[in-house]
């Protein structure tokens, strides 16, 4: 009887594997780590066990069931998978930038697992990064949520495909120096953008009504309804009204954050995020009210004109109001150090150890819609796992091993010189660029729409 | 090398060929040009009938331009014209399954004063799957020549353009008197390139945009087919766009997507995947991680005919440090990989074909023999260059194999093909015969350490439209890289104008560099590259996008004496 058991649980466990395609999962027990769980409290000497990709058990004195590794982490620290809610790591294209709303477009399409700055993210604790279209447009691309299932060669298997849909949107400089002064289009400022967002709604809920009129007409007998022209750009606009979709805003100031916070309102939208968002402590309370918070930046800014207005005290601020606060990367090289600058919100606003996890963890995830799956050390979640030689907000954290899905994909003792996955037939060295300068990435690709302004420039030289 | 000249030159050249062709209609025939028969015999050349068959002694009898029999004891007519083929090994005529040969981009449209660039037309846009490769293709172009010369008789042109460039045609390289067409609209050409400056800009767009358009064709052909039955509708608008889009989505042609990477592959699979339409896949250049991804789709595949350029492998010096010795070896290795994927995709069981967009046909011959021995088999490569290209292409009754009743395209090598010292006498397409000069290979001067001397002053001629002029190549050794300088007739005047030659490439007895040329503000490349032997060279020329040119070059003995 015992036996038959075992033979179908076999069997079991081998169909579900294949359910599930390439995606590798693992099993394994971490043994007598200080365990930060980030929303159950600190477990000293602890174990964390791990099958099939999902925390089985959190507890002491667990013993690994057969076949399964166990690795004894004693004096370290375990801690989830750090999350970075904004990053453009792994794409090949960030920004069709050549119109003002480009909602069609999906990141998902331009996913390169090839990309040797997942690697890098790993070895610095990050387990998930959020792919976001560029800051050109007004209402960018659709993203992506990556899971960092390094060594895949298939862009799908390293797409958190269970994670929700999000949709990049950006105010102020970026999409009117695009749009309005490099194409003479609107919008050209402020007001042009929140001129756009409303327009851009209100023809998806007419495109959306013609549709449905079309529907209901058309299952008549007899009728002389022709379908209405297929528009996918107003089809994902009227998919962000029924909330299905999550924004992530790029903004700086505060009057255009409440600018949208108001357009939001104004449409019923409730799924709302903003990113970068210098200015946010100047409307916490509202963020904390009608969004899904803030996504930060630990102390980067003056890097041009409406970022001037800044402080480190932002994430405490913004936490301390209640919105949802997390610190994000934006950027190859700051996301390999993620948990420092977490800890910065220790010195600039007093922040305990949990809020300061949260930041680049379950807040993370919460406003990538994922919360459920990830971001905290919790039986039943996927296991993906950090081991930190030192407390993660130390300045002398180094991290160890990083697991996705029970997956080992970095040690730090098997750390090779050469990580890369693809090598050019064809170039010597290969161009390595680990800082590209705050805005490279997210304005990348829109360099071609500045040549009419350029050139409008040296005419009147 | 005059700009102007050239042009001037070219201009008569093409006058004269116009009026040769009408001639060429009368019944007297002035130019001399219209061949005496139409039926040949090539009698007992070792004729290879398809991949994979043996060679055998045999006859072949060509007439009306097919092929009338293959065979020991065939008889033949009076009027056919022998040509002795002992020495000669005969193959089927090779057939492109993508080619821009011939092809002249049209000229971009003009942007209309109220243009915007979020919304572009769609032809400004670069989507114009109404345009013809036909309409683009010119039999003239020197370089129909050129590839004929390495053995192709049938391409399928591909038009130049945007994302959506338009339809492909399956022509013959043949006779300047017909028009050459096998069948039209075989295929639409598409790619993953945005419009510069205006949407869609990127892979992203296109990616978003031809989704678009391809279920608004969709939409137009489910309005049109009930406008057509149901009384009392609104006309619904038919756009060029979608008119011609419709042979796509009705699955009667397949989009041809110029995919080069792994993942270009992937992203064209997967709106094949979402839309359902017939898929080929072509201009692949790295692929060896889809194979099975590539196989499970059912598309059809045409490999870039091309092999990586080797200049990062050449760069590598033994004496580098143990750190960069390993960066080496992956690179070394990332090249050896590439060419070996051909042979990878036979194993894998995937019929191919050949792409030669974008490739020179000079470097043809040498990809291939690189790739038979890297993993190859010249059966497969023979297939991926006959039989598998006519089944791509709908062509299997006409083309691809040496059989009665089939077009008459041949190879008569002097050799057998792929082997390095093979050269290509005569090429048939549809039975006109073709003739190029060979030459016994001679021994060639070498230097101390065994390689051709080629460094020295040569004078050097060159033969084009515009007349002959010629001057002096000078090329100096440096290390194991050479360097030097040309002299041309000065392009802005009178006089000689000197440039630095550069990537002088000498791999055992061919020779290429290349040098740029500024005429009337324009840069042209100059690529030259033929085979050296004894202190003469023989070469062709191409200049930009004008053709190419016979180069003939004689090294001026030293008064230094050779060791």
């Amino acid at each position: 009887m015992k036996k038959v058991n075992y033979f179908l649980a076999a069997l079991l466990g081998l169909s579900i594997q294949f359910a599930s395609a390439q995606v590798k999962k693992g099993s394994v027990l971490i043994k007598n780590a200080t365990v930060l769980t980030v929303t159950e409290g600190t477990l000293e000497n602890s174990d964390v066990l791990v099958q099939d990709g999902i925390i089985k058990k959190v507890g002491q004195n667990l013993n690994a069931p057969n076949g399964v590794t166990t690795i004894d982490a004693t004096g370290k620290y375990l801690m989830p998978g750090i999350i970075d809610a904004h990053s453009h790591l792994g794409l090949d294209v960030v920004n069709e930038a050549t119109s003002p709303i480009v909602a069609e477009v999906r990141m998902k399409d331009m996913v390169n697992p090839f990309e040797v700055g997942i690697y890098r993210a790993l070895a610095g604790g990050v387990t998930i990064s959020h792919a976001m279209h560029g800051s050109a447009n007004v209402i960018g691309g659709q993203n992506a949520t990556l899971k960092h299932r390094w060594g895949s060669t298939d862009p799908a298997d390293i797409i958190m495909q269970e994670a929700p849909r999000t949709i990049k949107f950006a105010l102020g400089e970026n999409p009117t120096r695009v749009h309005g002064r490099g194409n003479g289009i609107q919008p050209r400022t402020r007001m042009g953008v929140e001129a756009i967002l409303r327009n851009g709604f209100n023809e998806a809920i007419q495109y959306k009504k013609e549709w449905a009129e079309y529907n209901a007409a058309a299952s008549q007998k007899g009728n002389t309804a022709l379908s209405p022209v297929h528009n996918e750009r107003l089809e994902i606009l009227s998919d962000i009204l029924d909330g299905k979709i999550i924004i992530h805003c790029h903004s700086y100031r505060a009057d255009e954050i409440y600018m949208l916070i108001n357009v939001a309102r104004d449409f019923g939208i409730t799924k709302l995020v903003f990113q970068h968002t210098n200015e946010g402590f100047k409307v916490a309370p509202e963020i904390a009210e009608y969004t899904m918070g803030a996504s930060v930046f630990a102390d980067w800014w003056a890097y041009k004109f409406e970022v001037y207005y800044s402080t480190a005290y932002n994430a405490a601020i913004l936490t301390e109001n209640g919105a949802i606060t997390s610190i994000n990367s934006d950027d190859a090289e700051l996301i390999r150090h993620l948990y420092h600058e977490a800890a910065k919100t220790q010195r600039y606003g007093g922040m305990t150890d949990e809020q300061a996890l949260s930041m680049i963890t379950i807040n993370p995830a919460k406003q990538l819609g994922i919360a459920d799956k990830v971001g905290s050390i919790e039986e039943g979640k996927q296991a993906d796992l950090v081991i930190f030689e030192g407390h993660p907000l130390s300045s002398y954290a180094v991290p160890q091993m990083t697991f996705v899905d029970g997956v080992k994909y970095f040690d730090i003792k098997e750390d090779a010189d050469d990580q890369r996955m693809k090598i050019s037939a064809t170039e010597m060295v290969e161009p390595v660029m680990i800082y590209e300068g705050h805005d490279s990435r997210c304005m990348q690709d829109t360099e071609s729409l500045f040549e009419t302004t350029e050139s409008l420039f040296l005419l009147n030289q | 090398m005059k700009k102007p000249l050239l042009y001037a030159g070219v201009f008569c050249f093409m006058v004269s060929g116009l009026l040769s062709s009408t001639l060429a209609l009368a019944q007297s025939d002035p130019s001399g040009k219209k061949p005496i028969t139409d039926t040949y015999a090539i009698t007992n050349a070792t004729v290879f009938t398809s991949p994979g068959q043996a060679g055998v002694k045999t006859t072949v009898l060509i007439k009306n331009g097919l092929i009338q029999g293959v065979g020991n004891n065939l008889a033949l007519p009076k009027e056919a014209k022998t040509i002795a083929g002992d020495s000669l090994f005969i193959y089927p005529g090779f057939i492109a399954g993508a080619s821009d040969v011939g092809i002249t981009r049209p000229k971009d449209p003009e942007r209309p004063d109220d243009f915007v660039s979020s919304n572009p037309s769609d032809e400004i846009a670069g989507i114009t799957p109404w345009r013809s490769a036909v309409d683009q293709f010119s039999i003239k172009d020197s370089k129909v020549d050129d590839l004929r010369k390495v053995g192709f008789t049938i391409v399928q042109i591909s038009p130049e353009g945007g994302m959506i460039a338009g339809k492909t045609a399956i022509v013959l390289l043949g006779s300047e008197n017909s028009t050459n067409i096998l069948k039209e609209n075989t295929a639409l050409a598409a790619n993953f390139r945005g419009s510069r400056g205006m949407y869609p800009g990127t892979a992203v767009g296109v990616m978003a945009k031809f989704r678009e358009v391809y279920d608004n064709t969709m939409l137009t052909s489910e309005r049109s087919q009930k406008y057509s039955t149901v009384a009392g509708l609104k006309r619904p608008e038919i756009t060029p766009t979608y008119s011609a889009m419709q042979e796509v989505t009705t699955g009667q042609i397949p989009v041809m997507f110029t995919t080069s990477s792994d993942l270009e592959i992937r992203r064209a699979i997967s709106l094949q995947k979402e839309k359902g339409f017939k898929l080929v896949l072509t201009g692949l250049e790295e692929y060896e991680g889809v194979l099975d991804v590539i196989k499970a789709s059912g598309a059809a595949v045409l490999v870039k005919l091309e092999i990586p350029d080797d200049k990062a492998i050449k760069a590598q010096k033994d004496d580098a440090t143990a750190e960069v010795k390993e960066l080496n070896a992956r690179v070394k290795k990332a090249y050896d990989d590439a060419i070996a994927q051909a042979g990878k995709l036979e194993e894998a069981g995937i019929p191919f074909a050949f792409s030669i967009v974008g490739v020179k046909s000079g470097d043809i011959m040498k990809a291939l023999q690189k790739m038979i021995a890297s993993g190859l088999s010249e059966k497969a490569a023979l297939a991926a260059l006959t039989t598998n290209p006519a089944s791509i292409l709908g062509l299997t009754k006409v083309a691809g194999s040496i059989e009665k009743g089939k077009m008459a395209n041949l190879i008569l090598s002097t050799d057998s093909l792929f082997t390095e010292d093979a050269q290509i006498k005569h090429i048939v397409v549809d039975g006109i015969i073709y003739d190029y000069e060979t030459k016994a290979k001679k021994k060639a001067a070498k230097d101390g350490n065994g390689a051709m001397k080629i460094e020295g002053t040569w004078e050097y001629t060159s033969e084009s439209p515009a007349g002959s002029s010629g001057g002096i190549l000078v090329i100096k050794k440096d290390g194991s890289d050479y360097s030097g300088t040309i002299t041309y007739d000065d392009p802005s005047g009178a006089g000689k104008a000197t440039s630095d030659i550069k990537n002088v490439n000498l791999n055992g007895s061919s020779l290429s560099f290349s040098f740029d040329v500024t005429a009337s503000g324009m840069d042209i490349t100059v690529d030259v590259s033929g085979e050296v032997s004894e202190g003469s060279y023989d070469a062709t020329m191409t200049v930009g996008e004008f053709g190419s040119f016979p180069f003939k070059g004689t090294l001026t003995p030293t008064l230094i004496a050779n060791k």
